[in-house]
Order: C-alpha cells, then sequence, then structure tokens
C-alpha cells in the first residue's frame, strides 16, 4: 500500500515539474503524407519543436488529401479546427472562398515576419498566391518528370529517351518490337495530371478560358479544341500495341517500372524517395517530352500541396503557426526537404543553396524537376491551372479518357464530353461563389 | 401484442403465474419505455437526425464548409435525372445487385447442402467456409484485384492461358464481373451460416421418412429441405439486397474506384465519391435519399410479392 501511495506521490510530483514546459503554446498540423514521406515530415516538425521553447506544433497524419480534406470540413464545421492544414493544390479555390482561412501572407505581416514571397520561384508562388499575395505557404511542391531505364534504352541502341513526343514513340515501338521489355510504357495513376494538364501547359496549348481561370469564376474547358485530343489517341494506341499497360487498382504503376517491367513511367519527381529504395533496375529520369512542332517548350506546373492556416484560433496559437510556417520558409528547412524527399525547393535562394553545395552532382535528376518548373517565360497556358470543383472535374475527364481506353468513344468524342460536364461543374461553382472575395481580413 | 398493458391486472397476474410467454413489466408504460431508451436513443442519433440532415441537405446548395448556402429547391434532383451518369449507375447496381444475390445465395446453398451430407471433419469445413467473413472489404477487395490483375495477378495469367483477354483495367465486363465475384465471395460465408443453421433445423424424421420411401439425397434437399428453408432464404434475399446496396462500397473502392468509364460505379459509391471526394453535399445528399428510397421500395417489394411464396409452417 505505502509503495502505491509513494508511486502516486511520484508521479504527481513528476507532473508539477512538467508543468513548466506543458506552458508551450501547442498547435496542430493535420496533413496527407504516407510512408517515407510521413516520416521526413515528422523529422522537419520535430526539428522545428526542438529549436526553441515556445511552442510545439502537433503534426496528425489524417489520410490521404481528400481525407485530410475531409476531415479538416468536419472539424471547421464542428467548430474545433486544427490551426494548420495541409492541402493538395487542386483544393486551392476551395479553400480559397472557403470564408475559412487566414491568408498566410496576412499572418506573417502581422505576427511580423519578414518573408520575401518575390523569393519564391515563379510556378509556386503565382500558384498559390491571389492578386500578388500568397494565400498559403507552398510546402510539398512537385512536377511531373520522366523516368528511364538506362540499361533497357541502351540495349536499344538509344543513349537516352527523346525529347519530342513523336521521337519517344519510335523508340518506344522499338524495345517493345526487339523484346527488350514487355512494355515500353506504364499509365500513371495520375495521368490527367502529368499527361494531360502538364502536357498542355508545356506545349503551350489553353487548358481552359480566362488564362486557365487565373482570371475569373468564368471560366470554361477548351482543351477539346487543342493538342490533348490528339494525345488521347496516341495514349489509346499505344495501350492497343501493348505499348502501354494500365496497372489497374490494387496494385501501383511504380512498380511496373521500378521491377523493370516497363521501360520508362511519367511521375511526380516526389517518387525520388521511394524509387531510390525499390528499385532494383539502373534508372534516371528527364524532362517530359513535348511535341516535335512546339519548341521551345514551356515549363512545366507544379502539383502537391501548400499549408492553409484555419479561422477560429487565439492570437497566441497564430504566434505558434507563424513561428512554423517562418520555419519552414527557411532556405536551410527546404534545401533539408528537398533532399530528404525529392520535393522542389519553394526558393531560389534554396535551389541556389542546394547548387552551391554540390547537392545535383550526386543527384543530378533532383534538379531537373526545378529546371522543367523554370523553363521559359511563363504564359497564361503555363501559369497553373485554378478551377472551381477541380477535383470533380478532373473526375469527370478521367471517366471519359477510360471510356476511350475501353473502346467506347472516339477521343474526340470523349473530350467534348468531358468538357462539356466539366463546364456544367464550373457553373456550379460559379453560382456558389458569385460576388465572393476571398478573405483579406486579419486574424 | 398490442394493448398488453390494458389486460385486467387478475387476468395478467394469473398468465405471470401460469408462465406464459408474454412478458409483464408492472403496471403503466414507464419500465419498457425506460429499457427501450437506449435504442430509441441510437436509432435517433444515428438514423433519424442524419435522415433528416440528408433531407434538408438534399435541396441545398452550399460550399463544403458551410459559409455559403442556398435554397435550390428540387435542382440536385433534377440534375440527378438529367445526367446519363446517373442513369448508367442506376443500371449498374441493378445487374450487380442481382447477379450478386444470385450468386451469393446459390453458392451457399450448394455449400450448405454438401456440408450437411458430409459427416466427418463436418466442423473444420464450416469453418474455413466462415473464414471470409472475418476478412475487411477492402483487405478482400486488394485480394481479388491482385489475383486477377492482367499484369501480375496469377489468376489473370491462367485466364490468359486460355485465350481470354481479361483485362478488368479496360474492359467494363471484366471490371463488373470481378466486382461482383469479389462482393459475393465476402458474403458468402453470412448466407452460409443462416443456411447451416436452417438444415439444423429440418426434422430428420421427415428425411429418414423420405429416404426409406427411396429418395436420393439431392431430392431430399430440393423437395423437402429446400421448402423449408423458405423464411430462411427470403430473410437472406432481403440481406443480400441491403449488401449489395450499401455495404459493398469498399470493395469497389479497392478493386476498381467505380470504373473503367464508370462500369462498376454502383449508386452507393457514387454517393461517396460526390459527397467525400467532390465536396458536392447537396447531390450527394439527394443520391442517398434516392438511395434509401430505392432499397425501401425493393424490400417491400420483396416482402409483397415474394413473401406470399414463403412457407412458414414447420
Amino acid at each position: 500500500m505505502g509503495r502505491k501511495v509513494a508511486f502516486i506521490a511520484a508521479l504527481f510530483g513528476a507532473l508539477a515539474l512538467a508543468g513548466p514546459v506543458q506552458a508551450r503554446v501547442e498547435v496542430q498540423w493535420w496533413h496527407a503524407m504516407s510512408g517515407v514521406l510521413a516520416d521526413r515530415l515528422n523529422e522537419l516538425v520535430e526539428k522545428f519543436n526542438t529549436s526553441q521553447d515556445k511552442y510545439t506544433v502537433v503534426a496528425v497524419a489524417k489520410g490521404n488529401y481528400d481525407e485530410v480534406t475531409n476531415g479538416v470540413i468536419a472539424a471547421y464545421r464542428a467548430k474545433r479546427p486544427p490551426e494548420m492544414v495541409q492541402i493538395a493544390e487542386r483544393g486551392y479555390m476551395t479553400m480559397l472562398l472557403s470564408g475559412a482561412v487566414v491568408p498566410v501572407q496576412d499572418l506573417m505581416d502581422q505576427k511580423g515576419y519578414k518573408i520575401d514571397f518575390s523569393d519564391f520561384i515563379k510556378p509556386v508562388a503565382s500558384f498559390w498566391s491571389y492578386k500578388g499575395r500568397m494565400s498559403a505557404m507552398p510546402f510539398n511542391s512537385s512536377t511531373p518528370i520522366f523516368w528511364y531505364n538506362k540499361d533497357h534504352f541502351q540495349k536499344a541502341g538509344f543513349d537516352k529517351p527523346a525529347d519530342t513526343w513523336q521521337e519517344l514513340e519510335k523508340q518506344l515501338y522499338t524495345i517493345k518490337s526487339k523484346g527488350i521489355s514487355e512494355c515500353g510504357t506504364v499509365l500513371p495513376g495520375d495521368f490527367y495530371w502529368s499527361l494531360l494538364e502538364n502536357y498542355s501547359a508545356i506545349n503551350n496549348q489553353p487548358y481552359g478560358t480566362l488564362a486557365n481561370g487565373f482570371d475569373g469564376l468564368g471560366t470554361e474547358f477548351v482543351y477539346n479544341k487543342t493538342k490533348v485530343v490528339s494525345q488521347v489517341a496516341r495514349l489509346k494506341k499505344w495501350l492497343d500495341d501493348g505499348v502501354m499497360q494500365i496497372a489497374g487498382q490494387g496494385f501501383s504503376p511504380e512498380h511496373l517500372f521500378t521491377s523493370g517491367r516497363c521501360s520508362t513511367f511519367v511521375n511526380s519527381t516526389a517518387s525520388h524517395g521511394n524509387i531510390e529504395r525499390n528499385a532494383t533496375i539502373n534508372w534516371s529520369a528527364t524532362f517530359l517530352p513535348h511535341e516535335s512542332d512546339v519548341n521551345p517548350p514551356l515549363n512545366s506546373t507544379i502539383g502537391g500541396g501548400a499549408i492553409w492556416v484555419l479561422k477560429g484560433h487565439t492570437p497566441e496559437r497564430y504566434e505558434a503557426v507563424a513561428a512554423f510556417l517562418n520555419f519552414v520558409a527557411q532556405p536551410e528547412t527546404q534545401v533539408w526537404w528537398h533532399g530528404a524527399t525529392g520535393y522542389v525547393p519553394a526558393t531560389n535562394r534554396a535551389y541556389a543553396l542546394a547548387r552551391e553545395r554540390g547537392y545535383y552532382k550526386d543527384h543530378p535528376t533532383r534538379e531537373i524537376a526545378v529546371l522543367q518548373l523554370s523553363r521559359g517565360t511563363p504564359n497564361e497556358n503555363s501559369r497553373g491551372f485554378r478551377f472551381g470543383n477541380f477535383v470533380q472535374t478532373m473526375l469527370a475527364q478521367r471517366q471519359e479518357v477510360e471510356a476511350v481506353f475501353a473502346g467506347q468513344k472516339q477521343p474526340q468524342q470523349a473530350m467534348d464530353d468531358a468538357v462539356k460536364r466539366g463546364n456544367e461543374i464550373l457553373r456550379q461553382f460559379e453560382k456558389l461563389n458569385a460576388g465572393k472575395t476571398p478573405e483579406t481580413e486579419r486574424p | 401484442m398490442a394493448g398488453g398493458f390494458r389486460a385486467p391486472v387478475k387476468a395478467r397476474r394469473r398468465e405471470q403465474e401460469a408462465g406464459l410467454k408474454r412478458a409483464n413489466f408492472g403496471d403503466g408504460p414507464g419500465l419498457p419505455t425506460l429499457l427501450l431508451l437506449p435504442q430509441l436513443l441510437i436509432l435517433l442519433f444515428f438514423f433519424f437526425i442524419p435522415s433528416l440532415r440528408a433531407l434538408m441537405q438534399s435541396v441545398l446548395l452550399s460550399d463544403p464548409f458551410g459559409t455559403n448556402v442556398q435554397f435550390v429547391w428540387f435542382d440536385n434532383f433534377k440534375m440527378l435525372f438529367a445526367s446519363s451518369e446517373y442513369r448508367q449507375s442506376i443500371a449498374v447496381t441493378f445487374w450487380f445487385t442481382v447477379a450478386q444475390n444470385v450468386l451469393t445465395l446459390g453458392s451457399a446453398l450448394v455449400l450448405a447442402f454438401a456440408t450437411d451430407r458430409i459427416v466427418r471433419g463436418r466442423s473444420i469445413y464450416r469453418t474455413i467456409i466462415l473464414l471470409p467473413y472475418a476478412i475487411a472489404p477492402a483487405i478482400a477487395g486488394i485480394l481479388w484485384a491482385f489475383l486477377f490483375n492482367p499484369a501480375v495477378g496469377p489468376l489473370a495469367q491462367v485466364l490468359h492461358g486460355f485465350g481470354i483477354a481479361w483485362d478488368p483495367n479496360l474492359n467494363p465486363t471484366d471490371a463488373l464481373i470481378l466486382v461482383t465475384l469479389a462482393a459475393s465471395w465476402k458474403h458468402i460465408c453470412y448466407d452460409y451460416i443462416f443456411l447451416v443453421v436452417g438444415l439444423l433445423a429440418v426434422p430428420v424424421s421427415l428425411m429418414e421418412a423420405a429416404a426409406v420411401d427411396g429418395a436420393g439425397p439431392i431430392r431430399r434437399f430440393v423437395s423437402i429441405a429446400l421448402p423449408m428453408l423458405g423464411p430462411t432464404i427470403f430473410f437472406l434475399t432481403v440481406m443480400n439486397f441491403i449488401y449489395g446496396f450499401f455495404e459493398t462500397f469498399a470493395i469497389i473502392d479497392a478493386v476498381t474506384k467505380g470504373g473503367p468509364a464508370g462500369a462498376t460505379n454502383i449508386l452507393v459509391y457514387k454517393v461517396f465519391v460526390d459527397g467525400f471526394v467532390n465536396l458536392d453535399l447537396g447531390s450527394s445528399a439527394a443520391q442517398s435519399v434516392l438511395l434509401m428510397s430505392f432499397a425501401l421500395i425493393c424490400t417491400l417489394l420483396q416482402f409483397r410479392y415474394f413473401d406470399r411464396k414463403v412457407n412458414y409452417g414447420v
């Protein structure tokens, strides 16, 4: 009995000692990272927490991007939102017009942090800002690049994949006909992002009106009148000829590439970590191909996520949030994150720092994303995509492309239908958000 | 049953003393109400309030965060009926549910009959057949998706060996077959449990008499056991419909994600995608209201027409 009392007393004593530590302001950050990326993210948060003694950031994994979005919506409606949430780029308009967020640049100004937002690399800065002010803190920015099996290309007598789709097609058919690999390429799970949206940007094709939605809510899709149609037809042809395979549900396209079954693969630069760990092949990566009659090719656009700050918290907590976001924006942090994950360094200074340290000499493929993102002068077609209900329009488009693959529709018909369905969805969003301007009030 | 509380006190006492079936809770409705309350509260919070909210949401257009809400009358419903994907989804759901029902019940009946015939090691067989029920639907889905994956799946290779161009990633029919098989496989054990228990209730004397008269095992099963299983089969049909309508969502998500080209986009999966991925809450709510009505109509029709053919007397 006596021992029990002593134990309880000791416990209380320990709690009393822990008291002052508990006085740290604790804020929550909900995120969508998993696997290797989640481990890195936790390391990042740990770095911040140990770097000072005033604030504690608690990182909470809430599933994939959709699940995080749903979680934060439910929490906001129940009036218990986290302070910060990582949202994918496709959710930009939903978050911007939600009335539930505090613009990041306003917060940083108010809390007295001087962040040089003009130093963010162009595609990142222009995507995450509204009217020149940053809405969310860019965190994990990526872009699709072209991964290939060096041995397969060498065996077929090529140095590396060609720059243009036309030449590349010949190479892939050669590889297939020589029996070097079973399939030339594998359809990425997010092909709408890499092979349609980024394809449009790189080849200077308009995707929607009003500068792909940057100039207002009245935007309409137009990709049924551009080279996207012939791109879909090309993919269908490759599929029919067995040059391209679909991995399907429950099986990742990445595995078909890393196991040496398929010779090439288009995927995000963020898969560096996984590919380095899993690949048993002699791999490399290069720029995405472009059409032979497009010269010069433009920049690709970003995907990934940013950190949004939610309304409804106390000033002390916003102090903590601002301190953390400031930490995230530091070049040192950016360089570390870039190296640890393969995501793009968000600022020019971070990129310069990584170069200075000779990082790209050892990891040449890590530089491709930055070079591809900052290639040429971004114009209306390549600045990015800003559509309301973007996930919904994308799913409709994907369904139509699948109808082409299944042989139910011709590419032109499918793209016409996708645009029609997409425009109806855009009109719903416009109706709901008519006359709304994003919040600019101070927290 | 009705009017139980109003029976004269004396008569009720007598029943109590005689140990008759009716339960007694003293005078007045107090105690029975109290005992029912937890269940009623659960129904209120997990069924009635959500249903009401779904009804309300189905006539609203609102942004996900709920900061802007517009009343749009029946626009959500009108848009649904005007959309060809929704009609496709209804058709797919119909085929999927019916095929799944026939397949599940048929296989469960065959298995129940077979294990009923086995004398040695019967319980081992039963346990093995019941195992899939312990597997989470999503995992079952992944398993099937992998086995039949055209690039790496062993069973797909077998099919390819027979010269069948099997590819559920491309071919809508293949995809529908695959999810139907996966969903049925997962549910056979449920039907099987009920049928095994039902078979135990078939009087041995009847079976023996039939055997003496020269009826073979199949004849005995079809002419004696099956009619006596009528009520069980009827119950299972209703449950299978509800399973197909509402609980197959995880399997679809793991095996096909509703694709290709919407070929396996059954109603409940569409509700999920439109609500939780597309954040189109109004349309999703309207769909769940309709889905509930479909399920209700199906169940009512079954009770109205199918129930008549069921013989409850033993």
